[in-house]
C-alpha cells in the first residue's frame, strides 16, 4: 500500500477506534477520550488531505480506495469542521441535557455517535466504490439519527424520524439504481469501481433509468428539492455542534458520490442527460430555498435553508464542469463549510444571549453583543455572498462558467435565483444585526469566548479563499477535477 | 423464482400496506425475507452467494426477534388507525405501483414478472411508510423496500450477487432499525404511542 492508502486508513479508523473507546471508558474520561481521539482524527485527515490535493495530478484509484483532489478537499473539511465540532460540544452539553437517554448516559453516547458518524463520514469520498460508497452513505444516516434526536424534544424526534425514513427510502430507490447498473459491468454488484463504470460504453433505456433512480436516489440524502423535506428539521433540531458537520461536511460528501456516479455514468447516458439532471436538481434547489431566505425564520432554520440554496448551487456548478465553474465549486464547498459551521457554533451562545431566538428570528443582536453580531454577520455575510465573501467569488465563478460552457439560459436562471437569494438574506442580515433587540440575558453568554476565536480564524480563511479565488481556474486542482474524476 | 413465488411476495407486499396489528406485518416481512433467503440459497451456485443468502436470512431472523421485542415492550392499548382507510390505501398503493412498472422501461431482469414484482414491493413499501402513521410500519415499510431490492438482486441475469455488498446492506438495515426503535421507543414513552402524527409540530 502507498503512504497516501495508509493515510486513508487512518483517517477512517483513528476515528473508529476513538468511538469504541468512549464507548468502553470510564464515564470521567468520555469528554477527554472524544477530544483526544477528534485530535488524532483531526490530524490524520489533514495528512490525508494534504496529501492528495499535493499529488493532485497523480490520484490513488483502486477498486476499493480513491484518493483524489475532491477526496482531499471533502476529507480536509471533515478534519477542520470534526474537530471544532468536538470543541464545541461541551459547552454544549453543560446547556442542554439529553432526555433521549438517561443524562447519565448522554456524553458517552454523544461522543460515541459523533466519532462513529466521523469514521463514516469521512470514508465516504475516499470509497473507491459504487457500492460500498452506498453503504457508507446509508451508514451515516444510522450513526447520525442519533445525534439528531439527541436533546429528545419531540421536535428533535420529530426531525430524526423524518431523517432517517426518508433518506432510508432515497437511498432505497438508489440502491435499485446500483443493481440496475450491476450487469452492464463485469463482476456485479461488487465491481462497481469508479473506473468500471467509466468502462461502460453502451447505453441503454435500462442504463438511462438506473442512472435517474440513482441520482434521485442520493439526492434525498443531497437534500437536493424536492427531495430535501428532512433537511431544515434535522438541521435545525441537531446539537449546533451536529448541525454543522451535517451541513459542512455530510451533503457535500454525498453530494462527491453523485458527482462521481454522473463522470462515470455521463459517457453510457449521454453527457448531456447527465448535465441536465444536475442542472434541474439545482436550479429546483434554489428555487425551492429562495422564498424561505426571505422569511423570518429561527437562526438554525435559516441556515438549513441556506444549505439547500448552497447545494443547489453546487449542483449547477458541477454540470457546467468547465474549469470556471469547478474553480467555482472548490471555493463554495470550502467557504460554505466554515461559514456554516461558524453559525451553527454560534447558535449556542446566541440562545444563551437571546433566549427568544430558540423559537423566534434572532434580531438586533450586534446591538447587545457585538462579539457575537460579528460572528453571525460573519456568518450570514458570507452565505449571502456580500462580497468579499468566497461564496460571491464562487457564485460568479460557476455563474461565468455556465456561460463558457455554452449554457447561457441556465446560468442566466442561476444568476437570477442568487440575486434574489442575496436580497432576502441581505435583509435578514440587518435585521439580525441590527434589528429591534428583544429580551437579552446579563452578562457573558455561555460559549461566545470560544465562538468569537473561531470567528477569527474563519474571517482569515475566508479572505485567503477569496484571494484564492482568481487563481484556482488554471491550477493542477481544478485541471485535476476537470479532466479525471478519479 | 416462478410466478407464484412472485405473486406471494406481491400479494404479502399488498398485505403490509392494509394489515392492521403490526405484529402480522412484523411476521409477513420475515416470511418474504426468509422466502428469498431460501430461493438464494437453493440457486446458490459459489460460495459467494451461499454467504449473500446467509446473510439475507440472517438479517430476517434478527429483525424479526428486534421488532417482536419492541411490539412486546410498546403494547398499545388499541392500534394507531392510519387516517386513510385500508381500501384507500391499497388503492393508493396499486396506483404507486402500476404508475412505476408504466414509468419504469424494461430493467433487465431475468422476467418482466419480476420486474413488476420488484418495482410493486418497492412501491408498497414507500406506501407503507407515507400512509401510516404507526412508526414501526414505518420502518416495516423501509425493510419491505429492502425486500423489494433483493429480489431484484436475485433476479439479475448472470453472476451479479456480491457477498459484500449483501452482507453490507444487511448490516445497514440492521443499524437502522435498531435506531429507528430507540426513536420509537421514546415516541412511546414522550406520547403514550408510537404514533407519528403526534410528530408534527415542525412547520414552515
Amino acid at each position: 500500500m502507498t503512504s497516501r492508502e495508509w493515510l486513508a486508513v487512518a483517517a477512517a479508523t483513528v476515528p473508529a477506534l476513538g468511538a469504541v473507546l468512549v464507548s468502553l471508558a470510564p464515564r470521567r474520561f468520555v469528554p477527554a477520550l472524544g477530544l483526544l481521539s477528534a485530535a488524532l482524527a483531526s490530524a490524520a485527515a489533514l495528512a490525508l488531505a494534504v496529501a492528495a490535493l499535493v499529488r493532485a495530478d497523480d490520484p490513488v484509484a483502486t477498486d476499493w480506495l480513491v484518493v483524489d483532489v475532491a477526496a482531499g478537499l471533502i476529507v480536509g473539511i471533515v478534519g477542520v469542521v470534526g474537530l471544532a465540532s468536538v470543541l464545541a460540544s461541551p459547552v454544549y452539553l453543560r446547556s442542554s441535557p439529553t432526555e433521549l437517554v438517561r443524562p447519565e448516559r448522554g456524553a458517552r453516547l454523544y461522543y460515541g455517535a459523533l466519532l462513529a458518524f466521523w469514521a463514516v463520514l469521512v470514508s465516504v469520498p475516499i470509497a473507491g466504490n459504487l457500492g460500498i460508497a452506498w453503504l457508507l452513505v446509508e451508514a451515516t444516516t444510522a450513526a447520525s439519527v442519533l445525534l439528531v434526536g439527541y436533546s429528545g424534544r419531540a421536535t428533535a424526534l420529530e426531525a430524526g424520524w423524518k431523517y432517517l425514513v426518508l433518506t432510508s427510502l432515497g437511498l432505497g430507490v438508489a440502491l435499485l439504481g446500483i443493481v440496475l447498473i450491476a450487469p452492464s459491468v463485469e463482476g456485479g454488484i461488487g465491481a462497481l469501481s469508479w473506473d468500471s463504470l467509466a468502462s461502460i460504453d453502451e447505453g441503454s433505456s435500462r442504463l438511462s433509468a438506473a442512472f435517474v433512480l440513482l441520482l434521485a436516489g442520493l439526492a434525498a440524502k443531497v437534500g437536493w428539492a424536492p427531495v430535501h423535506n428532512w433537511l431544515p428539521d434535522a438541521h435545525s433540531e441537531a446539537p449546533p455542534p451536529v448541525s454543522a458537520l451535517l451541513s459542512a461536511a455530510l451533503l457535500p460528501a454525498v453530494l462527491v458520490v453523485a458527482w462521481r456516479s454522473d463522470r462515470a455514468l455521463a459517457p453510457a447516458v449521454g453527457e448531456e442527460t447527465a448535465q441536465a439532471l444536475l442542472v434541474g436538481f439545482g436550479l429546483f434547489s434554489l428555487a425551492v430555498a429562495v422564498p424561505f431566505l426571505w422569511r423570518a425564520l429561527t437562526w438554525k432554520r435559516l441556515l438549513a435553508y441556506s444549505s439547500l440554496e448552497n447545494m443547489g448551487v453546487l449542483a449547477i456548478g458541477l454540470a457546467f464542469a468547465t474549469p470556471l465553474a469547478i474553480a467555482g465549486v472548490v471555493i463554495h464547498v470550502l467557504g460554505h463549510a466554515l461559514a456554516k459551521a461558524l453559525g451553527f457554533y454560534a447558535a449556542t451562545p446566541l440562545v444563551a444571549h437571546a433566549p427568544l431566538a430558540a423559537s423566534h428570528p434572532a434580531s438586533g443582536i450586534a446591538r447587545t453583543s457585538p462579539a457575537l453580531g460579528a460572528s453571525l454577520g460573519i456568518s450570514l455575510g458570507t452565505l449571502a455572498g456580500l462580497p468579499p465573501s468566497p461564496l460571491f467569488a464562487s457564485e460568479v465563478l460557476i455563474v461565468a462558467g455556465g456561460f463558457s460552457a455554452g449554457r447561457p439560459w441556465e446560468a442566466t436562471a442561476a444568476a437570477v435565483l442568487l440575486a434574489l437569494g442575496f436580497l432576502g438574506l441581505g435583509h435578514v442580515l440587518l435585521d439580525v444585526l441590527v434589528g429591534k433587540a428583544r429580551r437579552r440575558t446579563e452578562g457573558t453568554p455561555i460559549g461566545l469566548r470560544g465562538v468569537a476565536a473561531m470567528t477569527a480564524v474563519a474571517a482569515i480563511a475566508l479572505l485567503a479563499l477569496t484571494a484564492l479565488a482568481p487563481w484556482l481556474p488554471n491550477s493542477e486542482i481544478v485541471d485535476a477535477l476537470v479532466n479525471g474524476a478519479a | 423464482m416462478t410466478s407464484f413465488l412472485l405473486w406471494a411476495l406481491v400479494a404479502s407486499g399488498l398485505a403490509v400496506v392494509v394489515v392492521r396489528r403490526r405484529s402480522v406485518v412484523v411476521a409477513i416481512v420475515t416470511a418474504q425475507a426468509l422466502m428469498l433467503a431460501v430461493v438464494a440459497l437453493l440457486d446458490a451456485e459459489t460460495v459467494d452467494d451461499v454467504v449473500a443468502g446467509g446473510a439475507l436470512a440472517l438479517r430476517a431472523i434478527l429483525l424479526a426477534a428486534l421488532f417482536a421485542a419492541v411490539v412486546a415492550r410498546t403494547r398499545e392499548r388499541r392500534p394507531v388507525h392510519a387516517r386513510i382507510p385500508p381500501l384507500m390505501r391499497a388503492g393508493a398503493a396499486v396506483l404507486l405501483a402500476l404508475t412505476l412498472v408504466w414509468l419504469v422501461p424494461e430493467i433487465g431482469l431475468d422476467s418482466r414478472n419480476a420486474e413488476r414484482a420488484v418495482l410493486s414491493l418497492i412501491a408498497f413499501g414507500i406506501a407503507t411508510a407515507g400512509l401510516r402513521r404507526a412508526t414501526v410500519l414505518q420502518i416495516l415499510g423501509i425493510v419491505l423496500v429492502e425486500n423489494g431490492l433483493a429480489l431484484a438482486a436475485l433476479e439479475l441475469p448472470g453472476e451479479t450477487a456480491s457477498a459484500a455488498i449483501e452482507v453490507g446492506v444487511a448490516v445497514d438495515l440492521m443499524l437502522i432499525s435498531v435506531v429507528a426503535t430507540v426513536f420509537h421507543q421514546r415516541i412511546f414513552g414522550l406520547f403514550g404511542a408510537g404514533d407519528t402524527a403526534a410528530l408534527r409540530a415542525l412547520r414552515d
